[in-house]
């Protein structure tokens, strides 16, 4: 039999040692969960800026199929447009065009940068990354998906983008261009329209 | 809709279970395209390739950023493949609501289980089918100047999203409706009023976003898609060889069944096997990080 004296001790005994328990068992917050918290209110800032160009409009500026290797359309979103580079049917590569409008930190990272490829600054990302910023704004990007694609077959690639073309679009101002109507879901060709877009 | 983060999702993302077995035995089908990455951290290293911390960091925090904006779809594509996997089951998974938290073995329930009617089987097949094809679109945009280029980005299935082909066409084709699934579906679809469809479980739960105004017209987008995409699947099941047999032989190495139950077989996958959220969040996942890694 436990006294009653040892029960008003045990008691919070116990209960302290369930809470150190549960204290100790709960995980450790995410490293992203800094970024989840400012980007999950109320209100929080778009992801792409409002100026900035639709990825349709990056089309056009893209390199097509040559030489075994084949180019496809893998997204188009706001900002930004992406294709995949396969050889033989294998993904070797992707090459993406985004707009930096909004995600300044995108461009800074070129502010340091001495070397060049087809006359815009270049850098180098991670081991998988080549990138050229062009007009001070739209980031032309290669990233090997395989080794055996090199740093060398990026820098060749990034030049078969039509850059000239792409810095015709409106470069880098102060101020954001003129705000274009926000794109609230990906249109869908002709009769694929969405019958409502819940949000 | 979503208030939970993408890390979160991909972060408690099975290892193991029913849904694991049952795709990984489909790997003779699509032959190493699947791996079952769980993760968020891991699945940007098995994206990109890269291991430099700080990068990761970054690529990390762009896709938390992205997946957080409404406008961009990707919330609305993880809402539909959770739908459409929670309302196909739902009928069968209520009756079994006190089944909750004990083993679950196909002979184990084999009482509970009611064959759905091939009716409402093929519209479950045509309705995936079509959530699909939305929830691609909410994710990739229609990427490309025209059709052609949409179709060639459809085309260019691979890793997680050619395996939830592949399940669509095993568990949700072959084993509950035969081998002949895909002309079963089509005629059967086009038989159908838009009443039919109405009463059907799972257009219920996903009709808000499926194209066609109303549901005489969600009808006809549903009708189409299936015709457009027939040809893909009668294609997929002759070049590989795929019989119901040789799926339910395959699905017996994984998953505890019986073969001479194939009607009861389709219910218990139906409830049971949520491949396509599970696959779908990692299809989204896997698009994110692609673009958070061009972007940054």
């Amino acid at each position: 039999m436990i006294s009653a004296r040892w029960r008003r001790v045990l008691i919070p005994v116990l209960l302290s040692l369930v809470l150190l328990v549960s204290a100790c068992s709960q995980s450790e917050p995410s490293r992203f969960s800094q970024t989840q918290e400012e980007t999950s209110k109320r209100n929080a800032p778009a992801a792409v800026a409002k100026g900035a160009e639709q990825g349709s409009t990056f089309n056009k500026f893209f390199p097509d199929s040559a030489s075994g290797y084949e180019v496809v359309p893998a997204q188009e979103k706001n900002g930004f447009a992406e294709y995949k580079l396969n050889k033989g049917g294998k993904n070797v590569a992707v090459l993406s065009i985004n707009d930096t409008v909004g995600n300044p930190s995108a461009a800074t990272k070129f502010q340091n940068s001495t070397a060049k490829i087809g006359g815009y600054p270049t850098v180098e990302q991670g081991t998988t990354g080549t990138a050229v910023l062009v007009n001070n704004r739209y980031q032309v990007k290669v990233l090997s998906r395989d080794p055996s694609f090199t740093k060398e077959e990026r820098a060749s690639w990034i030049q078969k983008f039509n850059l000239r073309g792409l810095a015709k679009l409106p470069a880098a101002t102060s101020s954001l261009p003129k705000a274009q109507s926000p794109k609230t879901a990906p249109a869908l060709p002709g009769r694929l329209q969405p019958a409502l877009n819940p949000t | 809709m979503s208030s939970k983060s993408i890390y979160d999702y991909v972060d408690h993302l099975p290892k193991g279970g029913l849904t694991v077995n049952a795709l990984k035995s489909l790997d003779w089908v699509v032959p190493g395209q699947w791996q079952n990455v769980v993760g968020f951290e891991n699945t940007i290293r098995a994206v990109t390739g890269e291991t430099d911390e700080a990068l990761i960091q970054q690529i990390g925090d762009r896709a938390v950023t992205l997946f957080n904006d409404k406008k961009e779809g990707y919330q609305r594509a993880l809402w539909l493949y959770q739908t459409v996997d929670s309302a196909s089951g739902a009928l069968g998974a209520a009756a079994l609501a006190n089944k909750v938290g004990q083993d679950i073995s196909f002979l184990g329930i084999l009482k509970n289980l009611t064959p759905k009617p091939e009716k409402a089987q093929s519209i479950d097949l045509c309705v995936k089918l079509v959530v699909e094809i939305v929830a691609f679109c909410q994710i990739n945009g229609i990427p490309g100047d025209s059709i052609g280029d949409f179709l060639a980005s459809l085309k260019d299935y691979g890793g997680e999203s050619l395996m939830r082909m592949a399940a669509l066409v095993c568990f949700d084709g072959l084993i509950p409706l035969g081998p002949d699934f895909a002309t079963k579906g089509l005629a059967s679809i086009k038989s159908m009023t838009s009443s039919d469809l109405e009463h059907n479980q799972t257009f219920k739960g996903v009709r808000e976003l499926i194209p066609g105004g109303n549901s005489a017209g969600q009808l006809g987008f549903i009708t189409e898609s299936f015709e457009s995409t027939k040809g893909w699947m009668d294609n997929f099941v002759s070049s590989k060889g795929l019989t119901p047999d040789r799926v339910v032989d395959n699905l017996s190495k994984f998953v505890d069944i019986s073969k001479d139950k194939l009607d009861y077989l389709g219910a218990f996958l139906d409830m049971y096997v949520k491949y396509y959220e599970h696959t779908g969040i990692q299809t989204l996942a896997h698009r994110l990080i692609e673009r958070s890694v061009a972007e940054i």
